[in-house]
């Protein structure tokens, strides 16, 4: 086919397929994937997610089980968010031998209920002594942490996390506010350390805290004695009661993270099956009709067999025996997807092989191959289209399927797999919507686009089902 | 010659039917043989524990030729094609063997009890979903076909393709956290409550409708949308046909065309598609079922899947397959006795 035919009829395809609003939607939601798969490092929240997706340590200074951040919206008590600082004043003193090095973040707390925890990070090298201060608005000092840190030599993450440092140094700067009869019901060790920092210093401190909005201030002081004591580049990272996009899971992973990571993974998923199992099946059943006979009859049980074969419990069997990686599996689907276009291929074809120009194409001795490849396979082009848009959310749907059941690829993320963690975290029973909800919506939606595309070109190939 | 026909299509699934097996058995034999020694094992252990009065030597000896004894029985020392065929042949006949660790409500271990007995449950869920969503597709099919490109057919019409890519076993994930967690109206899974009220009361069959009705109308949410469109899709097309076309111009009532016309050559097609529907959902929904702890067939799997119990696996596998081939084949013959024009092999 020259170019300009080909442009030709591209046009004159569009034309027909720009009618269609639902196959517009669908090639505009597609459109949308693709985005997030090219500008996908730019997007994800957390940037190494791909690859530590399952590495517990790359997680743990997020909230755990947190709803998105959007629900604050739809609520009247605010609830903290997750934030990072980076940004602090120093002072530094020289006290003879020793050397004080103090850092200040500023937190301006405007919320109703306080953050998880106060996670504190440094690069210490050699051996310091660290206090942690807060200072509350109501000018009340709390000394969160006090104790000496070993690097030795070298140069070490230091991690501090207030909340469970601090519980008793809370419980015991409360208690003098709080009245006796309550302190009888409340536990020492069952407090939550965060809500009584940023609470009113009254009676119920303890109790039921009532937020005290205001400026804090975490004072960090480094105290040098040897040296080559240093501390470096401290942040602080304050979990929210509600964080990021979409929330995060019981293991404290970003859900939006999750759900975009998984977006190349389905397309490849769905793109790569169908557009395999479509050309295998089409040329299949086109070989089968062109050569009939004997030919055809063996072609056909071996396609009968294929089809007799219960899919998912098959494939089922064949990931919990095969070593689980996505091309594996997606070679296990094209091995039985391939039937679906089969049938009505083979009914096409055998109508196309009694056109003239096959005859003559034969009496002017061209070859079994040029007349199946150049003039059978082109004319099935169009419904081979239509027949991979609708494919690819079937292999979304399967290898989702598959992933529930625990026997997906355990290297990256899928959807599927969030929503099998989501299953075996007890998500749907403690009602964290916001980790059930978005991947089986992302699927939803990826099946959504094809359907469209597929149902409309499925339209314009059988014009009988018009209704202009 | 119907019987001829009937007898070739016969022939035809039980061919098919044992090269399945055969390929099942082969993909099996290495866990299945695990499963094996592990069990030959054990066995040995506990009668070594019986033995009294001899020297470990003795005892050692003792086992060794247990063991040979037993690889006999199981014939295991036969090469590995050899096992093959005997384990397809066994599957052939219906001999499973026992589970490794899964038992049936009665506390048996044999496979064949463990897997019929899920049977009836999957099809009480699916036949219940399947004939709801045939008669409910088919109405809603038909409206869309009358007056087709208007609001309902267009907004039916998208949620099809809205729900075409939606796993059925998500929905029922959101099903029970919203109506069994959130707000406790349904029971989020499980044929009966326990304990379940007495068998063959009201109230037991109160308590299972109860149970059902959570999966069925998640069930129906998803599919009876796509029922309906390919209702629609078939009718439409035969709305088109020629002699629809002089009926019309005959003066016949719309009606009367539609429904004594159009939908005595579509409704073969549509009755296929429900039946096939049906045959489907012989093998249970396996994920919808693990979802909802529905005791069937697709269940059994899960848990059989989960703990490894490759004789369970293999016998509902085999039983599955055989009644998804049976019930094309059965289908095959019930058009070929109502349409001549099949039986010829699709020459028409």
């Amino acid at each position: 086919m020259k170019f300009a035919d080909m442009k030709d009829s591209f046009k004159e395809f569009w034309a027909e397929f720009s009618k269609e609003k639902t196959g517009v939607i669908g090639l505009i939601l597609f459109a949308l994937f693709v985005f997030i798969v090219v500008f996908e490092p730019v997007l994800l929240p957390f940037e190494d997610a791909n690859d530590r997706w399952r590495d517990i340590t790359y997680w743990a200074d997020n909230p755990k089980s947190a709803p998105p951040v959007w629900t604050n919206w739809f609520s009247s008590k605010k609830k903290a968010t997750t934030e990072s600082y980076y940004d602090y004043t120093t002072a530094e003193e020289d006290l003879g031998g020793m050397k004080v090095v103090e850092y200040t973040f500023d937190y301006d707390y405007q919320f109703d209920e306080a953050p998880n925890d106060i996670i504190l990070h440094m690069d210490v090298t050699g051996a310091p002594m660290i206090v942690v201060k807060v200072v509350r608005p109501d000018g009340e000092e709390v000394e969160v942490y006090y104790g000496s840190f070993n690097a030795g030599n070298n140069t070490k993450d230091f991690r501090l996390s207030v909340d469970n440092n601090s519980r008793d140094i809370l419980y015991n700067f409360a208690v003098p506010f709080e009245n006796r009869e309550s302190l009888k019901d409340v536990k020492a060790g069952l407090i939550k350390t965060t809500d009584t920092l940023f609470a009113k210093a009254e009676e119920g401190i303890l109790r039921s805290p009532v937020s005290l909005k205001g400026d804090y201030k975490i004072v960090i002081q480094s105290i040098f004695m040897g040296e080559n004591d240093n501390v470096e580049s401290p942040y602080l990272i304050m979990p929210g009661k509600v964080s990021g996009v979409l929330g995060t899971d019981s293991s404290k992973r970003d859900v939006w993270t999750g759900v975009l990571a998984g977006v190349k993974w389905a397309l490849l998923i769905g793109i790569l099956t169908a557009i395999v199992s479509v050309s295998v099946g089409v040329v299949y059943g086109v070989i089968s009709a062109y050569l009939g006979g004997w030919k055809d009859a063996v072609m056909q049980r071996v396609f009968e067999i294929f089809v007799s074969v219960p899919l998912l419990p098959v494939l089922i069997v064949m990931s919990a025996i095969f070593e689980p990686s996505i091309w594996t599996m997606i070679g296990m689907m094209v091995l039985f997807f391939w039937t679906g276009s089969v049938k009505t291929v083979r009914s096409m074809a055998l109508q196309i092989k009694e056109e003239t120009y096959i005859e003559a194409s034969k009496a002017l001795g061209a070859s079994n191959f040029r007349i199946i490849f150049k003039h059978m396979v082109p004319l099935l082009i169009p419904y081979s289209f239509s027949s991979m848009a609708l494919f690819i959310p079937r292999a979304v749907v399967y290898e989702a399927t598959i992933s529930l059941l625990g026997l997906g690829d355990a290297q990256i993320v899928t959807w599927g797999q969030i929503l099998s963690d989501a299953l075996s975290g007890g998500a749907v029973m403690s009602g964290l919507w916001w980790w059930v909800v978005p991947p089986g919506l992302s699927i939803a939606f990826m099946g959504m686009a094809f359907a469209f595309i597929g149902f409309s070109l499925d339209k314009i190939l059988h014009p009988k089902l018009r209704t202009r | 010659m119907y019987w001829k026909y009937a007898l070739k299509r016969l022939l035809n699934a039980v061919f098919i039917y044992v090269i399945l097996i055969f390929i099942f058995s082969a993909l099996f034999n290495v866990q299945m043989e695990q499963t094996v020694y592990a069990q030959i094992d054990e066995r040995i252990k506990q009668e070594t524990m019986q033995l009294k009065d001899m020297k470990p030597d003795e005892i050692r000896e003792w086992a060794i030729q247990r063991k040979a004894h037993y690889y006999t029985v199981y014939s295991l020392d036969k090469p590995v094609l050899e096992r093959v065929f005997i384990r397809a042949g066994n599957a052939l006949i219906f001999k499973y063997g026992n589970s490794s660790l899964i038992k049936s409500s009665s506390g048996s271990r044999d496979v064949r009890i463990i897997v019929t007995e899920t049977i009836p449950r999957t099809l009480l869920l699916f036949m219940t979903a399947t004939i709801l969503d045939i008669l409910l597709g088919f109405w809603l099919g038909i409206k869309k076909a009358q007056k087709p490109g208007k609001a309902l057919d267009k907004t039916t019409s998208v949620i099809t393709m809205v729900v075409y890519g939606m796993p059925s076993w998500w929905l029922g994930m959101l099903m029970i956290m919203v109506f069994s967690y959130i707000f406790k109206v349904f029971p989020s899974g499980g044929l009966t409550s326990t304990p379940p009220p007495p068998d063959g009361s009201w109230a037991f069959f109160i308590d299972s409708l109860y149970h059902l009705i959570l999966p069925v109308i998640t069930l129906l949410v998803i599919g009876f949308w796509g029922r309906a469109f390919l209702t629609r899709n078939i009718v439409l097309s035969t709305l088109q046909e020629d002699y629809i076309m002089s009926a019309r111009a005959r003066g016949v009532p719309e009606r009367k065309v539609l429904y004594g016309h159009a939908l005595r050559s579509a409704a073969p097609p549509i009755v296929t598609m429900g039946l096939l529907a049906l045959i489907v959902s012989f093998s249970g929904n396996i994920l919808f079922e693990g979802i909802f702890s529905w005791p069937g067939m697709g269940n059994l799997y899960w848990v059989a899947v989960q703990q490894n119990d490759i004789p369970v696996l293999m016998g509902n596998l085999s039983l599955t397959t055989g009644l998804y081939i049976a019930g094309l084949a059965i289908l095959d013959l019930i058009y070929g006795f109502l349409d001549p024009r099949i039986k010829v092999g699709g020459k028409a």
